[in-house]
């Protein structure tokens, strides 16, 4: 069972604002081991150093986007089995579809709120503690 | 301020930053840009600024852009064709989501008016022409969740658990006092087996024929390669007792134990056109002509068919052009957008606090270097030189850190092209904006204060200086008229540009104005020049009736002033029939000045340099005194106040003789011109400024002080003050000044 302490969980988001506000959110849950990238480029090199246990990325973002992102995760041995949650914008049916088939283990349409974020991240990882 | 208060300022930072995306976006598009990737970062732009004012439940701004972004997705999608029409209102439409954006800053409203229009016209480029999904759609996502692998937790306990297993070489050499001691090696080795899987070597070269041997004597050595999981302590330790009668050898591969180096950028290059192929190979075939299989074509082998459109190449290519763009370095990155800079945000008083100590550096190197020279060392020596280099790097750090807070004039510049549809829209002319030099830096405080006399410029050019289309027209000239907007370094200022090719300062009008306003005589000679200048003085305006756009209730008077306070000029020169053009030049910084160094009564005083107009000796016979003291020079027929500095600031009871002084002829607010009287000129110098008030307190008639080479501190002269406080002293002397003119 994850314990929040000892999750570590990586932002992948090309705004400040949103990585800002998730990066907030999640140390109300008691995460504190969070790792922010701006692109799928940048946050897929922090996985091949350090795979994180959940990544939250974004969709669109420039240079790499998300769902090209989860593939490069999932056809990585060391980050194949880290949790992926897609953040999207609207209820984009064709974009779900793809998530579903590259392995995505949830998608959050944003914006959210946090108690949207924990049930949502739970729904995943099982009960934080 | 709490967390999200500042998150809050860093969204509306970022809105900024991708409404000036939007717009080099849109405009690309407009220039006939096709790039795919161009209209998703227009998209992108949108879409953020919603997500984020999502976050922050700014509803209005909300509900814009998701029409907003509605409309993109349909040209993203190619459902609508990127028209002249269509981006005409997205621009539009971007001036509104600005709105929106500083309304939710400031607190201020939008023209509920205008934002309905634009939200209605969005959703009249809906191709089905429903404009339904442009409502909020708050549809659920159908996405099952899918429990994660928990392994990858136990992996990692696991792991953690097991420490790595390291490989030890250990070269072991007794000497015969280990055996004289009654140590037993095989016991050792046997006890380093125990630590993990060892393989052992026994070398036997040194061992001499048994004629010669010493029967107590160490000729055996052996190296052992263990596999453990222990750590280089805990081998020692069975050394422990024999470590003095040995040579005892341990290497470890702890170097090695790291995994190995991974070419990343190939992995990365490699894993996405696997993607962008399998990507453009899912994507099912363009139903619409696809602008980028259209360029593909005419690159295609001059051997295929040329009515056929080969959809592999098609593919291929877009996928290799997808890749070249992620990873291919773009020459033009790094000037135009910065993108791929690396960027840190730094809080701007700590950017000041290092200009202030830069400051004081300055000084106080210019301090040593006086005591130097006082102190009569030769230029030779090594005090001396090494202060020339001290110089040398004083100036350098001080251009080093003033570069910290220079920035682009792009963020001005930017604006500009939405102030220049609005007008002319609103003038009915057309126009076309050319900018140039928008990355020339000077100071961020330069650069906030610009914005105003610009924006006034900009409307001045294109409601006063261009002509209507139709009498372009009749003129031979291109029906749109062209407002050129530049930017430059030159001597250590930055020199802005705005001009226009319309029809040029009437030169005639300007005179008769003036005249009828009483500002000239009128009958004065004026040369070409001079008129032109006309329009910088107060309560000028040519405009025949007053217009929403340039008649605000300020004039050029008004944009000098500001341009003046800043510590720049401006000027105008102007051809007739080909258009005029407005110049200002401005100090890169405000934390130096360019002063004149006078003294009044003993006191050493600077005069800000971009104040005075000349320098003159007063003759007896142009000095006219009147009652309370008051006096007027004659400078060219025009009587001008002379004000005595030295009275001024209470530094003498009694009026200075003009004869024994040297007159300043200085403008200060509103163009007023006025001779103010000091004893002698000392020179000209860059001053580093230094406030008064938060050093001291506040002065009359003092605008700050700065600190001279010799250490003594040297108070900046407010002209204005000065001027507005010797009027107030006689009010007299308005009066008596008519009576004699």
């Amino acid at each position: 069972m994850p314990f929040a302490a000892a999750m570590r969980v990586l932002i992948v988001d090309d705004q400040l604002t949103s990585r800002l506000l998730i990066r907030g959110g999640l140390q109300d849950l008691g995460i504190s081991d969070i790792e922010m990238a701006a692109d799928g480029e940048q946050a897929f090199k922090i996985m091949m150093g350090k795979p994180a246990h959940l990544v939250i990325s974004d969709f669109n973002m420039p240079k790499m986007d998300g769902i090209a992102f989860l593939r490069a995760i999932r056809a990585y041995e060391p980050t194949k089995k880290s949790a992926f949650i897609l953040l999207t914008g609207r209820g984009d049916k064709e974009l779900i579809d793809r998530a579903k088939q590259y392995g995505a283990n949830n998608i959050i349409a944003k914006p959210f709120t946090i108690p949207v974020l924990k049930a949502q991240i739970e729904a995943i990882v099982g009960k934080l503690k | 301020m709490d967390a999200m208060a500042a998150i809050k300022q860093t969204f509306f930072q970022e809105c900024e930053e991708q409404l000036a995306e939007l717009e080099i976006g849109l405009l690309a598009i407009q220039d006939g840009d096709v790039n795919p990737e161009t209209v998703n970062a227009v998209f992108r732009a949108v879409h953020s600024i919603k997500g984020g004012a999502g976050a922050f439940s700014l509803d209005d701004l909300v509900h814009f852009a998701h029409v907003f972004e509605t409309a993109m997705d349909h040209l993203r999608a190619g459902r609508l064709a990127p028209s002249h029409e269509v981006l005409k209102t997205m621009l539009r439409a971007m001036d509104v989501l600005a709105d929106f954006v500083r309304a939710a800053r400031d607190g201020g409203c939008v023209d509920a008016e205008r934002s309905q229009t634009l939200a209605k016209e969005l959703r009249a480029l809906d191709p089905d022409g429903s404009g339904a999904g442009s409502e909020m759609d708050d549809e659920e996502i159908a996405f099952e969740p899918v429990l994660m692998d928990q392994s990858m937790f136990d992996d990692e306990l696991e792991a953690a658990a097991a420490p790595p297993v390291r490989l030890f070489t250990i070269r072991f050499r007794p000497k015969a006092t280990l055996y004289a001691k009654a140590n037993e090696t095989a016991l050792l080795l046997r006890e380093i087996g125990l630590l993990g899987e060892m393989a052992i070597a026994c070398d036997a070269s040194a061992l001499p024929l048994l004629s010669e041997l010493d029967p107590e004597g160490g000729y055996l050595s052996w190296t052992i390669e263990l596999l453990t999981t222990q750590d280089e302590a805990a081998i020692r330790e069975v050394f422990e007792f024999v470590e003095w009668d040995c040579d005892l050898d341990i290497e470890s591969d702890a170097a090695s134990a790291a995994p190995d180096d991974i070419d990343l950028a190939a992995l990365i290059q490699k894993m996405q056109a696997t993607v962008e192929a399998e990507l453009s190979a899912l994507s099912p075939p363009p139903t619409r002509v696809d602008p980028l299989a259209e360029a593909s074509r005419k690159d295609a082998d001059a051997s295929a068919d040329p009515g056929v459109i080969d959809l592999a190449k098609a593919r291929q290519k877009k996928s290799e052009q997808a890749v070249g763009e992620h990873l291919g370095p773009k020459p033009d990155q790094g000037a135009a957008g910065g993108a791929s800079q690396p960027t840190i945000r730094v809080d701007l008083d700590r950017v000041d606090r290092l200009i202030n100590l830069v400051g004081e550096l300055v000084i106080n190197q210019a301090m040593l270097a006086q005591r130097v020279m006082e102190a009569g060392l030769a230029r030779a020596s090594g005090v001396a030189t090494g202060l020339d280099e001290l110089e040398q790097l004083t100036r350098e750090i001080q251009d080093s850190v003033m570069a910290i807070r220079a920035q682009p004039v792009k963020s001005v510049f930017q604006r500009m092209p939405r102030l220049v549809r609005e007008v002319a829209a609103m003038t009915g002319k057309l126009v076309r904006l050319v900018t140039e030099g928008e990355n020339t830096e000077v100071d961020k405080t330069v650069i906030e204060r610009l914005a105003d006399p610009l924006t006034h410029m900009i409307r001045n050019a294109i409601d006063h200086g261009l002509e209507s289309p139709e009498a372009r027209a009749a003129a031979g000239k291109p029906e749109e008229g062209l407002v050129h907007l530049s930017a430059l370094h030159r001597s250590g200022r930055i020199v802005i540009e705005v001009s226009d090719d319309g029809a040029g300062i009437n030169r005639a009008r300007v005179k008769e104005i003036a005249a009828s306003k009483g500002l000239i005589a009128a009958d004065a000679s004026l040369s070409d020049e001079e008129i032109d200048n006309l329009i910088f003085l107060p309560g000028f305006s040519t405009a025949p009736s007053i217009s929403d756009i340039s008649g605000r209730g300020v004039g050029m008077d008004v944009v000098r002033r500001s341009i003046q306070a800043l510590g720049g000029r401006i000027s105008i020169t102007s051809r007739p029939g080909r258009g005029s053009t407005f110049t200002m030049s401005l100090p890169l910084t405000l934390a130096v000045l360019d002063g004149m160094v006078v003294t009044v009564a003993g006191q050493t005083l600077v005069v800000p340099l971009t104040a005075i107009v000349e320098t003159l000796q007063p003759k007896i016979a142009d000095v006219h005194g009147f009652g309370g003291g008051a006096r007027v020079i004659a400078i060219r027929e025009h009587f001008t106040p002379l004000i005595d500095v030295g009275r001024e600031l209470d530094y003498r009871g009694e009026n200075a003789d003009p004869l024994a002084c040297v007159a300043l002829l200085v403008e200060s607010e509103g163009g007023v011109r006025s001779a103010l009287l000091v004893d002698a000129i000392l020179g000209q110098r860059q001053v580093v400024i230094k406030s008064l008030e938060a050093n001291y307190r506040h002065v009359p008639g003092i605008a700050a002080a700065t600190i001279l080479g010799d250490g003594r501190v040297a108070l900046i002269l407010d002209v204005d003050a000065v001027v507005a406080s010797s009027r107030a002293d006689s009010a007299a002397f308005e009066q008596s000044l008519a009576t004699a003119g």
